[in-house]
């Protein structure tokens, strides 16, 4: 094999004079072909054709004291030194051009000449193999006497490398551990998602979108990945956490981008709002499909140009915000169904990550009481643990079909929370594992049902006392009626939809007037089922 | 690659690890296996060294040796271990080798010297590099001392040096030309127990393009310590491609003439480099004994290859051990060292011609 050194000429490094002198001076490129445990068959100096005078003088010393070394010039132009594009651009183009002959040749490429912004390129263009093979740097001896100096070759392949290797895996398996939470989770999928998630974290700003059933974690990963990102210097601001479905009407907008004072009636004082908040940090935005579409419109806007238009404001602000959104509905049906931007969906769905229910990942569930135990021991500051009796009672109806787990991790540890309180010494007992899974029953039952109770929805709006007097069908009526009025963006929206049929035989519409009439019944308005609604959430 | 799986069985194998462990036992080795026409293979070259085996320069002494007697080589590469040298016949001719600073033009000459004296027409060395390193003998010692002994023992060859060439920028440039012994008397017998009076004696500071007060106090020191007159102080300010400076102290013993040298450095001073020539020279007069040093190490190989003899020199070094060494494992003849008092030994080759 010969060894083939790649340098750009240093024109202050090697140029030392045309008198004697020089040979007192260390000289990079020379000392190159000065050692004596190392020989360079051929090296190729590049160079601006100006400095063609040193390129010959370096060359003729070179020949003198390494005839072994035939030296082959390369004429490169470098209009500015240090403009990064160029000097990177000019490299690539001799790397490309140049014939390596891996098979009977193996490079060496010189970092230590040329200005650092040459020597970061030819380290890139290294480390993206289009100059094959190693670094060599060089450098003086401490005393002058031993001209050559030192060099050290350098192996880019940082898989060569057993320490760094070892503390990169570590790192890696810090960073998809700590999105996990610390917990040992077993569901490979699960895991493998984890993974993608760290690299996507670390590597890109791009938005992220997580999908799962409530409780699946979505707020908790968020914030982890914020941390994550932190942790790594990827972000300086704040974590800005909303959930979309408690921003209605104009709240939503003033809430979300800001207001100015007087842009509505109680704009008594300007609002920075969520998105200026997160300038230089995350924004959560949980159930993303919750948004109006208005506040869609603007959101696409703020992350594609970093600007928009506070409420009331007639100046655009900017904020760099990085952006997660969360959602457990379908947005691809949303957005077919016009209640969600497809433009603003593409714009999201860079990378999506479904997070499993804990029903689908429930071999994670027992390092999760663990993790939950261990959290629960550190709020209460006493030690929680099952008695094997109990562990293995919890366990076995945990995986039984009955457990639906409906709300997920917010289940268990609620579940844990519960039965940590009621441990005395600490200690679970199996009739402690008893009266919780009888809780967890009928919770999951009474949850199941109560959810489809037309009661459950109309009773915070017109009380206890008033659903007690009406009929069963009355009340599905109303429920149906709050339900739409909460889903609409406005009073006509909320007509339309519930007067489609009769609305289109009828000469002149007045929907919201209908809608207006129909909630006046009940001694309800619009505008307070939405207030109720940001109230309680 | 490190090591050669080569299989191939040689007549000879040596340690390279073995006495002083590194260039020395390789070139004798090659110098010997070219002379008996003996193959040899040199294990763990440089072994326990910081950089493990072969270095530019041996690989420019391995290179100039297969190309005389077009040696079958393997393992010739840099950082090799092992080295596998199968001589061809010794062709005499003319042969330019150029070697560059980290190598040295003595040691290539060294290295091929013997087996061109054993040859069977005229040799033409034109040599290029370093002639007065400081990392070897230089041209110098080489004219002075070795090569007079040679021609005391039946030997001619005749030198002309061009161009000085210093560390590091080389640039250097001498001629040899080497005559065929007569195979029929051969090299003679080494007889150098004894030394004469010193006859004469020189001090030479040599320079090129470093100012000239460099060799002025050189010599005025060595006037000074040793009490020479001014008539045998040379100064010699020479063309040469770079920067350099020795000092050079040469006493005539009558039957001898022995050399002394110190190359200057940067952070040395002038005096400091006279001076270190000054306590070789001394201790060598102190001794009493004919042969110096460097002399010792180049003189076995002529009695090994010739009619044996023996000399005195002083406490010898681990090079003269380690020539010994390979010496014993490559040829018949039978070589002693005895210690006749601190200081001063006798070596002794005896035994038939190869």
């Amino acid at each position: 094999m010969k060894t083939v050194a790649i340098s750009i000429l240093g024109t202050t490094m090697d140029r030392r004079g045309k008198g004697d002198k020089r040979w007192d001076k260390w000289r990079p490129t020379i000392s190159m072909c000065q050692h004596d445990d190392l020989l360079i068959d051929r090296l190729e100096l590049l160079f601006d054709p100006k400095a063609q005078t040193l390129a010959d003088q370096v060359t003729a010393d070179i020949q003198r004291i390494s005839p072994e070394t035939t030296v082959v010039h390369n004429h490169l132009s470098f209009p500015d030194p240090w403009d990064f594009e160029t000097v990177y651009s000019v490299l690539l183009d001799f790397a490309r051009g140049y014939r390596f002959r891996s098979s009977t040749e193996t490079y060496l490429t010189h970092i230590t000449t040329g200005t650092h912004v040459a020597q970061i390129c030819l380290y890139l263009l290294t480390e993206a193999g289009y100059l094959p093979g190693q670094l060599i740097q060089t450098s003086p001896a401490k005393r002058e006497s031993t001209v050559a100096g030192h060099y050290q070759i350098i192996d880019l392949d940082l898989s060569k490398y057993d320490q760094i290797a070892s503390r990169f895996q570590k790192e890696h398996k810090e960073g998809t551990t700590y999105l996990k939470g610390g917990i040992e989770t077993n569901n490979a999928h699960f895991n493998k998602m984890i993974e993608q998630l760290e690299h996507v974290s670390i590597r890109s700003n791009e938005p992220i979108l997580i999908t799962g059933p409530t409780g699946a974690g979505k707020s908790k990963l968020a914030q982890r990945v914020y941390d994550l990102r932190k942790q790594r210097g990827k972000l300086e601001g704040k974590l800005v956490s909303v959930n979309c479905a408690t921003l209605r009407g104009d709240n939503a907008m003033s809430a979300l981008f800001g207001h100015k004072k007087g842009a509505f009636t109680g704009a008594t004082n300007d609002r920075p709002g969520l998105l200026r908040e997160a300038d230089g940090g995350l924004l959560f935005l949980d159930e993303v499909g919750e948004l109006g579409i208005d506040e869609q419109t603007m959101l696409l806007r703020a992350i594609e140009d970093k600007r928009f238009m506070p409420f009331g404001s007639d100046r655009e602000v900017s904020s760099n915000f990085q952006l997660i959104a969360g959602t457990n509905q379908d947005l691809i049906a949303l957005s077919q169904s016009g209640d969600f931007r497809e433009d603003l969906l593409a714009r999201i769905d860079l990378w999506t990550y479904e997070l499993p229910s804990l029903k689908d990942r429930i071999e994670d569930l027992e390092p999760n009481i663990e993790y939950e135990l261990e959290n629960f021991s550190k709020k209460s500051g006493y030690l929680v643990t099952f008695n094997k009796a109990a562990r293995a009672k919890y366990l076995q109806f945990s995986h039984s079909p009955a457990a639906t787990w409906s709300a997920n991790f917010r289940d268990l540890n609620a579940s844990i929370t519960r039965m940590g309180t009621l441990a005395d010494g600490g200690r679970i007992t199996s009739s402690v594992v008893a009266e919780e899974i009888e809780r967890l029953l009928r919770k999951w039952k009474s949850g199941a049902s109560l959810m489809n109770q037309p009661r459950h929805i109309i009773e915070p709006f017109v009380g206890a006392e008033q659903c007690d007097e009406m009929d069963h069908y009355d009340q599905i009526k109303l429920s149906g009626l709050i339900t739409t009025c909460q889903q609409a963006t406005s009073m006509a929206d909320a007509g339309r939809k519930l007067f489609n049929v009769s609305r289109t035989t009828k000469a002149s519409n007045n929907d919201s007037h209908r809608v207006r009439q129909l909630l006046n019944k009940y001694g309800l308005n619009f505008a307070d089922l939405n207030t109720k609604l940001d109230a309680e959430t | 690659m490190n090591t050669v799986e080569s299989g191939i069985s040689t007549d000879v194998v040596i340690d390279g690890a073995q006495g002083e462990g590194g260039g020395q036992v390789f070139r004798t080795s090659l110098s010997l296996a070219m002379c008996l026409g003996k193959s040899v293979r040199i294990e763990n070259i440089r072994a326990g060294r910081a950089k493990p085996g072969l270095l530019r320069q041996h690989l420019t002494c391995l290179r100039a040796a297969q190309t005389i007697c077009n040696a079958k080589v393997i393992g010739d590469d840099l950082g090799s271990t092992e080295v596998v040298f199968v001589p061809g016949t010794v062709k005499a001719g003319e042969y330019h080798f150029q070697i560059g600073s980290a190598g040295s033009t003595t040691l290539v000459f060294q290295t091929v010297l013997l087996p061109l004296l054993l040859a069977d027409e005229v040799s033409e060395l034109y040599l290029e590099g370093g002639t007065h390193n400081g990392m070897s003998p230089s041209y110098d010692f080489i004219v002075e001392c070795f090569l007079p002994v040679l021609q005391s023992l039946g030997c001619r060859v005749e030198t002309s040096l061009e161009q000085v060439g210093f560390y590091p920028a080389g640039g250097g440039a001498w001629r040899a030309r080497i005559y065929p012994m007569n195979a029929a008397s051969g090299i003679d017998k080494v007889d150098l127990v004894t030394r004469g009076g010193q006859q004469a004696e020189l001090a030479m500071a040599m320079s090129s393009k470093i100012p000239e007060h460099v060799t002025q106090r050189e010599l005025t020191h060595i006037q000074q310590r040793c009490r020479w007159s001014e008539s045998v102080l040379r100064q010699r300010l020479v063309k040469s491609s770079g920067p350099g400076n020795i000092v050079s102290l040469q006493v005539n013993m009558g039957n001898i003439t022995e050399v002394f040298e110190c190359v200057g450095e940067r952070n040395l001073s002038a005096e400091k480099v006279a001076s270190r020539a000054i306590t070789q020279m001394n201790r060598y007069l102190r001794a009493g004994v004919p042969v110096g040093e460097y002399l010792a190490d180049q003189l076995l190989l002529p009695m090994v290859l010739g009619s044996g003899g023996k000399f005195r020199t002083l406490n010898p070094s681990m090079h003269l051990l380690t020539n010994i060494d390979v010496i014993r494992m490559m040829s018949r003849k039978s070589i002693t060292a005895e210690k006749i008092e601190e200081d001063c030994w006798e070596i002794s080759v005896t035994g038939n011609s190869e």
